[in-house]
């Protein structure tokens, strides 16, 4: 398995190699990232748009330049990934890169942590409930509040959750719930109960919003694999020894309908990160998201590098831990 | 089936916990008695000094407001206000005429003004201020890249007395707007402190350590200020907070503390209002429901008014057919601009003006109505086409043609706004009028595309300043990079090189006037209107007013904040 | 991802279905499909949604652009039953544009991914070994490469700016990459059967063998997971008109249309609810119409969804 591991994860090299190519020669030709300089008014010299080129590197050559973003041989000690440096920033002179990636992973964290935990025990629950009362009204209603959830835009289900938290404030009289930021600065100098009322407000809402899409995608998967287990031979047996109800799904069934979910589960990881992007915009968290957004916004290629390498890192270790999960829960399957 | 009835109450009871945890923790604030303002900056600022081009913003200048000091700014009504904390008596101009020798001037800063580490303000501030402001290839400084260096670059010597510094420009150079080289709209938005550049042990006659001090001010949180408050706690993505400054030797503050959250969502503004979470913001986009819904809230004061970017229909020089002055003519001559206008905002905002001079507003002593003169913006399609059909097009059916070709069709082009996107669909059908056929394309990257002359027609916006001699240059002038459809006119190049270097504001105004009258006649650029902004605030605060003739906006006075009784 | 054999399991049934009683199995999917009853309501109401927005647009008077004539900001009743934009855009005549432009580029998305992904899936799954790993590497790189990224390229460098056609190809590029991993997994577990291996005998070529054989019998999780793109797609498209990079003016979506009308929901509520709810009814139908045909195509079928 140690052997496979590493094979995996030597196999992404090349695949992060060639993605951060197609993603540097999309930037480049997206647009010229001094072009709001230029509009300036009035007009900056033309030796500060050659000093901005320069810090930039876009005296060089594309091919130059992703050859300088992965080495840094030639550059001005700002960039190079081998060297640890992810590059200057279009965005300001003094704009970290590395560090505000850092910061803002903690930031998005918070929020993808709290919504994959509950999304995950919702599903289990929903899709256990769902399955064993399969086309009853409870699956019925189950799974219509599934697909409703799937069909809704974030963006405007989001605005619609920002309006209804107002409102349940204005209805029992007191600030409950936060529409906008992360609430970290509220929560300064406040006491552990403070702290906790105070995650309390700033995180319901945004983490409500990005749990449910997933929640349901999760959910009716979790209800078809709970109906085939619910169908398979040996609950049959199981049930047949005269084994009570409770045991047979405790012991037996869910333990086995749990197997797909899990993988599933570290596979949305990834794809929950895209999530956040929608998500932290309405809400107005500073995370991977609005890192993301603004680096697309001022054509800032050397921060979507580093975005890209973080992010594409993620799905592939993702689906790594979704394979060897697999493998460990389910013993029917060897790695060669 | 028992479990997971029983886990269902458990999470019942779970919620309904955290319910009662945080309205009993709501009733008691502890931060009851401090006087707070929550002012929204409507964008991340991206850097700590706004000098720098390659970030600097509005959205900078405005976290600095009432930290950086400057020597004076625009009021709201439009009148021009010394700052008299700082300064000990207005700028002098030493000589103005040329012909008497170099243009010299003088600023003598307060006897009492001090930074908040107690280290008085010097005229050593202002000078370092000027070498970090100037372009690079003026040899102060190697790595600095200012957004603007234009009065800073005319600049031939400093001379530092104790508190005044006397200024001496290049030899035949003039600058009419001298007062502004440390007002709210120079490049760094007023002037920074000096000595800490010694302090952290960087010398400023040294142009690459005054490269290490510039960036250094644009990386670290200022723990300095020169005005009446100091920012105590912040970052460059969430917010920023600032309480008095102990050190301000002006009248006291009203308020304990300001924050200021960026919120790049207007979206959010009404919820995040009506539940108490800001005091007000001045945003940079108009937004009709945005108003109309603050104007619903119980507690919400707002106002519109307008604002300083105008916009105008470009024409691009270079293609075929729109280098005949005379289809120029007729195009802005069927463009109507009522019609635009009152589409745009004739229920959210009446009181919109067209604009008939592109540098001058009409309430400037400046202002001249050259567009009115003519039929440009009128929307008299019958003008239009006599003006075609005597420069020998003729109206064949729906189509323009010249000499049996057809003319057109045009690149219509705009970036992807509600506002500008009605606008063009409308010019459009007002050219199919007269034959001729727009197609519309939009536009991601406005400032590549207008760099490239990638258009025919183009709306778009520049942000009109009380500061204006340079304007005509920058745009008209035929070796300015901003001429994006290369209109060249020896006349007009004449004119705006005069504007840029006259001794007097009157004799800038004169010649930028003359400017005007060329391109009007030349029918290169129709200015529309200018685009209204608006501003809210709670009925909690006072003394916050909005100030369109200012990059600080609402944050131009914060010193004179306070709540309301 | 791609070493793992995957556990026998589905198409164990189906491999006999190949010969003769096709037909039989085929008419049972379709009796198990009109039974579904939630799916059959779905598909009615797609229908009619359908009609609306590629026959409305002929029927009535106002189109989705600017027109002179039209007042400005008018609440629904009389000529405009759904009001008016402040700009003079007729409401209902915006929505019939708005879903038509939504549902080429859901159908698009659909189709262009759906054939792409399972051609690329099937032929890395029946030719496993070194052209496997390469195939399902180059799946991975777009599913790295993140979609915005290619929006904002795309949308900025296309004459004529980002149209419905260009939308759709950009969110097909970003997701026929998933459609290839599921007919991969699908093919994998397929190959080895008695049938692929007796036209393999019988001297069949490659292609012949995954068009004719395996493609057909990977046909159920196929069919859903294009049903069930077209809603992702649609969401997508609405999620890249919020960011800015969706459809542009004066064309209109649907997602479009409701990022526009974002701040309008307690001032204008008429501009606000009618795209929202429009579109999430086109959602939740097809998401019903894609379990309907799951139950139908293979009762005991799953298939990942991101």
């Amino acid at each position: 398995m140690l052997v496979y591991t590493v094979r995996r994860l030597l196999g992404a090299v090349p695949v992060l190699v060639l993605a951060s190519i197609l993603t540097f020669v999309l930037i480049d030709v997206s647009g010229d990232p001094l072009a709001d300089l230029r509009l300036q008014q009035p007009p900056p010299d033309p030796s500060v748009i050659q000093l901005q080129e320069e810090r930039l590197y876009l005296d060089r050559s594309m091919a130059e330049r992703y050859w300088l973003w992965v080495t840094g041989i030639g550059g001005n000690g700002d960039i190079g990934l081998l060297q640890g440096e992810f590059g200057p920033s279009t965005q300001s002179t003094t704009y970290d890169i590395g560090a505000n990636i850092a910061e803002r992973l903690g930031v998005t964290l918070r929020l993808v942590g709290a919504a994959m935990v509950l999304a995950f025990g919702l599903a289990v629950l929903t899709g256990v409930v769902s399955a064993m009362r399969q086309y009853s009204k409870v699956d019925y209603t189950l799974t219509f509040i599934g697909f409703l959830a799937l069909a809704m835009p974030t963006f405007w289900f989001a605005g619609i959750m920002q309006s209804a938290g107002v409102g349940f404030n204005e209805l029992v009289g007191t600030q409950v719930f936060a529409t906008i930021g992360d609430g970290t600065y509220q929560a300064q100098g406040q006491d552990l109960w403070g702290r906790i009322t105070n995650a309390f407000a700033y995180m319901t809402l945004p983490t409500i919003v990005l749990m449910l899409t997933t929640f349901a995608s999760w959910s009716r998967y979790q209800r078809t694999s709970m109906l085939e287990v619910l169908n398979s031979d040996y609950v049959r047996l199981a049930r047949a020894k005269g084994l009570p109800e409770r045991v047979v799904i405790r012991r037996h069934a869910l333990r086995t309908a749990l197997i797909p979910l899990t993988t599933v589960t570290a596979v949305g990881m990834a794809a929950i990160i895209d999530g956040t992007v929608l998500t932290e915009r309405v809400f107005q968290w500073r995370g991977l998201g609005e890192f993301f957004i603004a680096a697309v916004d001022s054509n800032d290629s050397y921060a979507l590098m580093a975005w890209l390498m973080l992010s594409g890192t993620t799905v592939i270790v993702a689906n790594l831990i979704a394979d060897l999960l697999y493998g460990v829960l389910d013993p029917r399957i060897r790695y060669e | 089936m028992h479990r997971s009835r029983k886990t269902l109450a458990l999470a019942a009871a779970g919620t309904s916990a955290m319910m009662a945890l945080t309205a009993c923790a709501g009733g008691a604030d502890p931060a009851e008695e401090v006087r707070q303002i929550t002012w929204v900056i409507n964008n991340v600022p991206s850097q700590w000094a706004s000098t720098s081009g390659a970030g600097g913003s509005v959205y900078t200048v405005q976290m600095l407001s009432g930290v950086v000091p400057n020597t004076g700014t625009y009021l709201p009504n439009g009148e021009y206000e010394f700052n008299m904390d700082v300064l000990a008596e207005e700028p002098v101009l030493i000589n103005g005429d040329l012909d008497e020798g170099p243009f010299q001037y003088s600023f003598t800063l307060h006897e009492d003004a001090v930074w908040n580490d107690g280290t008085p303000m010097t005229a050593e501030d202002l000078r370092v201020t000027v070498m970090m402001t100037a372009s690079p290839s003026e040899g102060y400084c190697t790595t600095c890249d200012p957004r603007g260096s234009a009065t800073e670059d005319m600049i031939d010597t400093m001379e530092v007395d104790g508190k005044t510094l006397t200024v001496t420009l290049k030899e035949g150079m003039a600058d009419p707007e001298w007062t502004s080289l440390f007002d709210f709209a120079s490049a760094g938005a007023g002037f920074y402190p000096s000595h800490l550049a010694e302090e952290n042990g960087w010398d400023v006659e040294d142009p690459d350590q005054l490269g290490e001090f510039y960036t250094w001010l644009h990386d670290t949180r200022p723990e300095w200020s020169g005005g009446p408050f100091q920012i105590v706690d912040g970052d460059l993505t969430n917010q920023v907070v600032k309480e008095p400054n102990p050190e301000w030797w002006g009248a006291e503050t009203q308020v304990d503390r300001i924050i200021h959250p960026f919120n790049t969502e207007e979206g959010t503004f009404v919820t995040a209002f009506a539940n108490g979470e800001i005091d007000g913001a001045n945003p940079a986009q108009y937004s009709e429901d945005v108003i109309l819904g603050l104007q619903d809230l119980p507690g919400a004061t707002v106002t519109v008014a307008e604002g300083s970017t105008w916009e105008h229909i470009d024409l691009n020089t270079e293609n075929e057919w729109l280098a005949d002055v005379e289809l120029r003519r007729a195009i802005f001559t069927a463009i109507d601009r009522a019609d635009i206008a009152e589409r745009l905002y004739g229920t959210g905002y009446p009181d919109y003006e067209l604009k008939n001079n592109h540098i001058f507003n009409s309430d400037s002593e400046y202002y001249t109505d050259y567009i009115g003169e003519t039929a440009q913006g009128t929307g008299d399609t019958e003008a239009a086409i006599e003006i075609l059909e005597e420069a020998g097009y003729e109206l064949d059916g729906d189509t323009l043609t010249l000499d049996g070709e057809q003319v057109g069709p045009l690149r219509l082009r705009t970036t992807d706004t509600d506002i500008r996107s009605t606008s063009v669909q409308l010019v459009q059908s007002h050219l199919a009028a007269i034959g001729i056929e727009a197609n519309i394309e939009m536009s991601d990257d406005l400032g590549g595309d207008l760099t490239e002359a990638d258009y025919d027609i183009f709306q778009f916006g520049w942000s009109g300043s009380p500061y204006f001699a340079g304007s005509a240059h920058q745009f008209w002038h035929s070796e300015s990079g901003s001429n994006f459809g290369s209109i060249s006119n020896e006349d007009i190049d004449a004119a705006a090189e005069a504007a840029n270097s006259a001794p007097t504001l009157d004799e800038a105004a004169e010649y930028s006037n003359e400017a005007v009258e060329l391109v009007v006649q030349e029918a290169y650029v129709l200015p529309i209107l200018a685009d209204p902004n608006y501003f809210f605030a709670s009925d909690r605060v006072a003394g916050i007013e909005d100030n369109l003739f200012s990059s600080f906006r609402a944050t131009y006075n914060i010193g004179e904040w306070a709540l309301a009784e | 991802m791609s070493e793992k054999t995957l556990p026998d399991t589905g198409p164990r049934a189906r491999a006999e279905a190949v010969g003769g009683p096709e037909r039989t199995q085929m008419q049972m999917i379709v009796r198990r499909f009109l039974r579904h009853r939630p799916a059959m309501v779905s598909l009615a109401v797609l229908a009619v949604i359908t009609a609306f927005a590629f026959l409305g647009p002929h029927l009535w008077a106002w189109d989705h652009r600017v027109h002179g004539e039209i007042p400005p900001s008018v609440p629904p009743g009389g000529d405009h039953p759904l009001g008016t934009t402040r700009a003079g855009h007729d409401v209902l005549g915006q929505l019939m544009r708005g879903a038509q432009q939504t549902l080429k580029v859901a159908l698009t998305v659909s189709v262009l991914s759906t054939v792409v992904g399972s051609l690329w899936g099937a032929a890395a799954g029946y030719y496993g070994g070194r052209t496997d790993a390469l195939m399902m590497r180059v799946v991975d790189v777009f599913m790295i490469v993140p979609l915005l990224v290619m929006v904002a390229a795309i949308s900025g460098t296309v004459r004529g700016g980002t149209t419905w056609w260009a939308v759709s190809l950009i969110i097909a590029v970003f997701s026929w990459a998933q459609i290839a991993r599921v007919v991969r997994g699908v093919v994998l577990s397929l190959r080895e059967q008695e049938f692929v291996e007796a036209a393999r005998a019988a001297g069949a070529s490659p292609w012949w063998i995954i068009v004719r054989h395996l493609l057909p019998n990977a046909a159920g999780p196929i069919i859903v997971a294009a049903t069930l793109l077209i809603a992702v797609a649609i969401l997508l498209e609405a999620g890249m008109s919020f960011l800015g990079f969706g459809i542009q003016l004066p064309d209109i979506s649907l997602g479009r249309m409701i990022d526009d009308a974002r701040t309008a929901a307690t001032t204008r509520p008429w501009l606000f609810y009618p795209p929202g709810v429009l579109l999430v009814v086109i959602c939740l139908t097809v998401n019903f119409i894609g379990d309907g045909l799951r139950d139908a195509l293979d009762p005991r079928q799953t298939m990942e969804r991101r």
